[in-house]
């Protein structure tokens, strides 16, 4: 079962055919999810309308010349790294000792994913996440070495400017070693109203004490179909901070399963997504409390119009052992046109009896009463309703605890 | 003689199930203070409603022109800019919006329709800052969310800072004095009559006559189910505060 074809590298390593193999089978058994499939069911995938199944996984390697090497302004100081139409692009040389960043394929070789490549999830839960293994190759691998804390962000920005309809097919690991502090930025954006496929899988190891903040901001083409799972291990004390920033694109889920292991370990989880057209956001969050006195919290906001829908499906799972613990969700959709619509799946899964858990969700309108009440002072109507965009999601916004990529992220 | 503002012409106003203004008329002219003065549920935070546009509302009958403009015609904002401003009888509360960020808002589009420079930031919060001593509006209040947790005091003073900042040429207060300490009813008569000259108006809402000793009305109505029964003087207030409505509404009948 090839929908996608492509030499990928590597086919020599045994491991890594084995694993592309196995990747195979398990995408061959669940196939594309459909509206039976319950983790789809509000994101019905339909590869054959979207037109995925024409993907091409050709080298899209831009030449040296390509301007798309320029280097783009940021309004923020970072370790730059980039995936350039599905390609990991450059050099990476500037990265301090402390930071250890190689290709995927370079660390399969030199044998430093032994411990992290699919050990975060198990493939026949996650279509995607199988396909993703069958055409392993992609990626990068990014240690922060024990108790080493960054000075800078990292940021990584995933460019498409290829003209042609392209599958790109990434895997990245990253781990933070004990009392390690990092910052990571994803930027993934596009020229063009390219029609792409994009299908990533981040898997993150956070160690003791260590805390990792991922700032993700998608702002694509609105052709763009783009799945990403989020595979998160949290250990003793350790944290993992994340803000998700969704724009209108046709189809675009972004799955966070976090797994808090042990002892103290936190997870917060945010989001905010904003479609005006006939855009598809899903959310999906998964918090595995599997330790006593562990924390997590999620506050996800959509605002919506014209015929878009959105989808937040959040889990908070507490196993028998993990007494003390809370779990925090709240997810609250604005819908500002009559043909936009929102789907919300909350499922609590509580088998220990010391905890505090909760979770919410509202959807409406703006207040009626707030905007006539700006514009009895004079403020035109747009500019009311977008004061009142703004105070809705700046709740959201405010979680962010670094300013300068607080702004970046909030302008389009 | 001073020029005509305002000029209601037989309005008949209601909601969808009920018609509450019937046949009202009234004029105000420039620079001229009226007060309107009735019972509960006649109708008079619908007129106040209607003129500055508030959805919900039908309008069935008459006219209204405002500064010989239609002023039916206008959105809420355009008649703001053209200088209609109502002290509402219930201030909205909006969180996630702080006071000071409103009133730049409010104060720049309102400069924008007439024609004005819009000012900076520097340039507001020293008309702010300023605005808010004469009120007695300490500097932390236009920080927090616009009227969120304020006592029904503050938002009174809120209203009537908003008021001064806004420069009506037609301010409507609606029981703005309703449950003010009488040092607070003092700053907002004093707010209004900061603003009293030859060309600005006012138009007071009120039950009772303590705030129409502070600002000294021109003219006195008597108000009852949706249209004016007894227009005079401030005599008129002060036999409301004795003996309340009953002798009017007799007269009517
Ligand atoms: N949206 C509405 N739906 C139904 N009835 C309404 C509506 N708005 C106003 N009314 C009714 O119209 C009448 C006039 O109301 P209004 O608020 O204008 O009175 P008021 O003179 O301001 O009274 P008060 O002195 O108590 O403030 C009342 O009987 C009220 O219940
Ligand atoms: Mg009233």
């Amino acid at each position: 079962m090839d929908f996608f074809v492509k030499n990928l590298w590597g086919e020599d390593i045994p491991s890594l055919a084995g694993l592309r193999d196995k990747g195979k089978i398990s995408f061959a058994e669940q196939g594309f999810p459909t509206i039976k499939t319950e983790a789809w069911k509000y994101s019905y995938f339909q590869p054959e309308d979207l037109g995925i199944l024409q993907a091409d996984v050709s080298e899209h390697i831009c030449g040296e010349d390509c301007h798309c090497h320029e280097k783009q302004d940021l309004p923020f100081d970072a370790y730059r790294l980039k995936i350039c139409n599905g390609n990991v692009s450059g050099h990476h040389f500037d990265f301090p000792e402390g930071i250890l960043v190689k290709s995927l394929a370079e660390a399969i070789y030199d044998g430093d994913v032994k411990n992290y490549l699919n050990k975060s999830f198990d493939m026949n839960l996650f279509p995607f996440a199988a396909l993703n293994t069958a055409y392993l190759e992609q990626g990068l691998f990014v240690c922060v070495e024990r108790g080493f804390c960054a000075d800078k962000p990292i940021y990584l920005n995933y460019h498409n400017h290829a003209e042609k309809n392209i599958f790109c097919n990434i895997r990245n690991i990253f781990v933070v070693e004990s009392d390690a502090n990092i910052v990571l930025i994803e930027d993934f954006n596009s020229e063009k109203d390219g029609q792409y496929f994009c299908n990533t899988v981040n898997e993150i190891y956070i160690g003791r004490n260590a805390h990792f903040r991922h700032y993700k901001k998608q702002n694509e083409s609105a052709k763009a179909h783009h799945i990403a799972l989020n595979c998160v291990n949290v250990k003793q004390n350790g944290t993992y901070t994340s803000f998700c920033h969704q724009n209108e694109c046709i189809f675009a889920r972004n799955e966070t399963y976090v797994k808090l292991l042990e002892e103290g370990a936190e997870a917060k989880v945010d989001a905010v997504y904003k479609l005006q057209n006939n855009g598809h956001s899903d959310i999906t969050t998964n918090i595995r409390h599997l330790a006593e006195h562990t924390v997590s919290n999620q506050l996800v906001k959509g605002v919506l119009s014209g015929n878009s829908k959105g989808v937040f499906q959040g889990q908070i799972h507490i196993a028998p052992d993990a007494q003390k613990t809370q779990g925090y969700q709240l997810h609250q959709a604005l819908l500002l046109s009559d043909d936009a619509v929102v789907d919300c799946k909350p499922e609590l899964e509580i088998f220990a009896d010391d905890v505090k858990c909760s979770h919410g969700a509202t959807s409406g309108d703006l207040d009626k009463n707030q905007l006539f009440y700006m514009q009895s002072r004079g403020i035109p109507y747009d500019e009311a309703k977008q004061i009142l965009i703004d105070a809705y999601l700046n709740e959201v916004y405010s979680h962010i605890a670094d300013d300068e990529i607080r702004q970046w992220i909030q302008k389009k | 003689m001073s020029e005509q503002l305002l000029k209601i012409t037989d309005l008949c106003a209601g909601v969808a199930e009920k018609q509450i203004l019937k046949n009202l008329s009234l004029t105000v002219n420039e620079g001229e203070v009226h007060a309107i003065m009735g019972p509960n549920g006649a109708g008079k935070s619908t007129l106040s409603n209607v003129l500055t546009g508030k959805f919900g509302y039908e309008i069935t009958g008459g006219t209204i022109e405002f500064k010989g403009k239609n002023l039916l015609e206008l959105k809420p904002e355009e008649r703001a800019g053209e200088g209609i401003f109502l002290c509402m009888q219930y201030p909205v509360e909006i969180s996630g919006v702080s006071v000071n960020n409103f009133l730049k808002h409010a104060v720049n589009a309102v400069r924008k329709y007439r024609g004005e420079k819009e000012l900076d930031a520097a340039e507001f919060l020293k008309l702010l800052k300023s605005e808010a001593k004469k009120l007695n509006i300490a500097p932390e209040m236009l920080k927090r969310e616009l009227n969120v947790g304020f006592s029904g005091g503050e938002k009174k003073r809120l209203e009537t800072l908003q008021m001064s900042l806004l420069q009506p040429s037609l301010a409507i207060l609606d029981e703005a004095d309703s449950g003010l300490d009488i040092d607070a009813l003092k700053m907002v008569a004093e707010g209004v009559n900061s603003l009293r000259n030859q060309h600005n108006s006012l138009l007071i809402i009120t039950h009772h006559i303590n705030l129409l000793d502070y600002i000294n009305p021109d003219f006195v109505h008597i108000y009852a189910d949706g249209r004016i029964i007894k227009s005079g003087g401030k005599e008129l207030a002060e036999i409301v505060e004795k003996n309340g409505y009953g002798e009017f509404l007799q007269a009517v009948e």
